[in-house]
């Protein structure tokens, strides 16, 4: 029994002791700035931890749907990479050891905000200045068009989606060649409207619509397919467009940077200057 | 006893007035400044009586940092570094004590002990006292060589004074009281 009081009392000293050095971290940790930092900082650093692995999970989950995209964007490239070359083989002395000039670079970027419920929609994207990024530049996805570089930051940039009433996409019917612009006017996410093909054009549903090297999109890029054909006035058919790219669900895009565009641009303003 | 009680309460303020009052106000500019910093406060906690009830020790010396800290603007470090000392204290007062263990009337002092006796007590209780506060101070353990020499320096310096103020009591008092 005094053995049995012994352990009690000496259990009393340690607890005793415990309390009190509980209340010294306390009274420390909430009156001294540093200290109060430091176990702060800390206990910020394990959420993260959690942060990050709760991220690697819903990464891993997704890939499914990664993988799938991205073969699919491997199957259009291989079919379509020559579309991102001028031909130049009508030189006839070769200056270079190649035939071909790279025209379009592409620079992959990731979607950090977006949105798609309102008339006028940006997307924002982490490449800024220090990727090259400029004003004007086309933003593609792996599925089709997604918009225009707007304004550009150190490290990023805002971008016109497709889905904004100030949107033109000079577009064309693929099979026949007959261009309009692709405009979108709010409502449906999904859905688009080409103008200005003329009536006599034969188009079907189900049409693939791409764009025209007119604009600032390279040519042959997928804006949709036709989804309804009907007429405004009368010479000209009004088109729904069912969008290619999925804007409620979209990750990566590429930014696409023309090579030949100041040669392009200057040549151009000329013209314009011209006409003045 | 009654005077024992009182020696204790008029040590407490000569100590606390002598830390904050003297040592605290101490600073040496330049490189070896922090090296040189003496903590002779905790003599209080050393000399309280051999046979003090444990949770009392606890609780005076958690006040006796406190108060400490009240001066230095440092909620809590004193505290808990004073706190560790006295958790410390009556087992290792067991394990330097003669066979037969001290008796209750016995002294905590260089005279009652033996003077290599209390130089090892007050040097391992200043040593633990020292590195505990550095520690908490610091709040990691980045540079952990530098503040461990910070610490000896420092305790070197609190076992300079605290055997200073053992000479001068004994002297002033002919050996007579601590």
């Amino acid at each position: 029994m005094r053995n049995f009081f012994l352990i009690i009392r000496k259990y009393n000293f340690f607890i005793a002791f415990l309390l009190l050095q509980g209340i010294s971290m306390y009274l420390l940790v909430n009156n001294n700035s540093y200290q109060r930092e430091v176990v702060v900082s800390f206990s910020n650093q394990i959420t993260g931890q959690i942060y990050a692995a709760y991220a690697d999970v819903t990464d891993y989950l997704t890939l499914g749907i990664t993988n799938r995209l991205l073969a699919e964007e491997n199957a259009r490239l291989r079919k379509a990479d020559s579309n991102s070359f001028y031909d130049k083989s009508f030189k006839l002395i070769k200056v270079n050891d190649t035939l071909y000039k790279q025209q379009y670079e592409y620079i992959s970027a990731r979607v950090i905000n977006n949105s798609y419920t309102k008339v006028n929609n940006y997307l924002t994207l982490d490449a800024g200045k220090n990727k090259g990024i400029q004003r004007d530049m086309a933003v593609i996805s792996s599925t089709g068009v997604v918009g225009i570089v707007n304004d550009v930051s150190e490290h990023f940039c805002t971008v016109i989606s497709v889905l904004n009433s100030k949107t033109r996409i000079s577009s064309m019917i693929k099979k026949n060649g007959y261009f309009g612009s692709t405009v979108w006017s709010g409502g449906s996410p999904q859905t688009g409207s080409l103008l200005d093909i003329p009536s006599h054009a034969k188009v079907a549903v189900g049409d693939t619509v791409v764009t025209t090297s007119f604009s600032l999109y390279p040519q042959n890029i997928m804006v949709g397919k036709v989804a309804e054909i009907g007429t405004s006035g009368e010479s000209f058919k009004e088109i729904k467009v069912k969008l290619s790219t999925d804007f409620q669900n979209i990750s990566y895009v590429y930014i696409v940077r023309n090579l030949l565009k100041t040669e392009r641009d200057t040549l151009e303003a000329k013209l314009n200057a011209n006409d003045q | 006893m009654i005077s024992d009680i009182l020696i204790n309460i008029i040590r407490f303020f000569l100590l606390i007035f002598l830390q904050v009052l003297v040592l605290d106000q101490l600073e040496i500019s330049g490189p070896v400044n922090g090296y040189f910093n003496a903590y002779l406060y905790i003599l209080f906690i050393l000399m309280l009586p051999v046979n003090i009830n444990k949770l009392f020790l606890l609780f005076l010396s958690f006040i006796t940092g406190l108060t400490i800290d009240l001066f230095t603007g440092t909620p809590g470090m004193h505290a808990a570094a004073s706190l560790v000392i006295a958790f410390l204290r009556p087992s290792f007062l067991h394990v330097i004590a003669p066979r037969e263990g001290y008796e209750s009337t016995v002294r905590l002092t260089m005279q009652g002990m033996g003077g290599s006796t209390f130089l090892v007590y007050a040097g391992v209780m200043t040593f633990v006292h020292h590195l505990f506060l550095l520690l908490i101070e610091a709040f990691n353990f980045l540079n952990f060589f530098d503040l461990l020499l910070r610490v000896l320096t420092c305790s070197v310096f609190t076992m300079v004074l605290i055997v200073m103020s053992q000479i001068l009591s004994q002297r002033s008092k002919g050996g007579a009281e601590s």
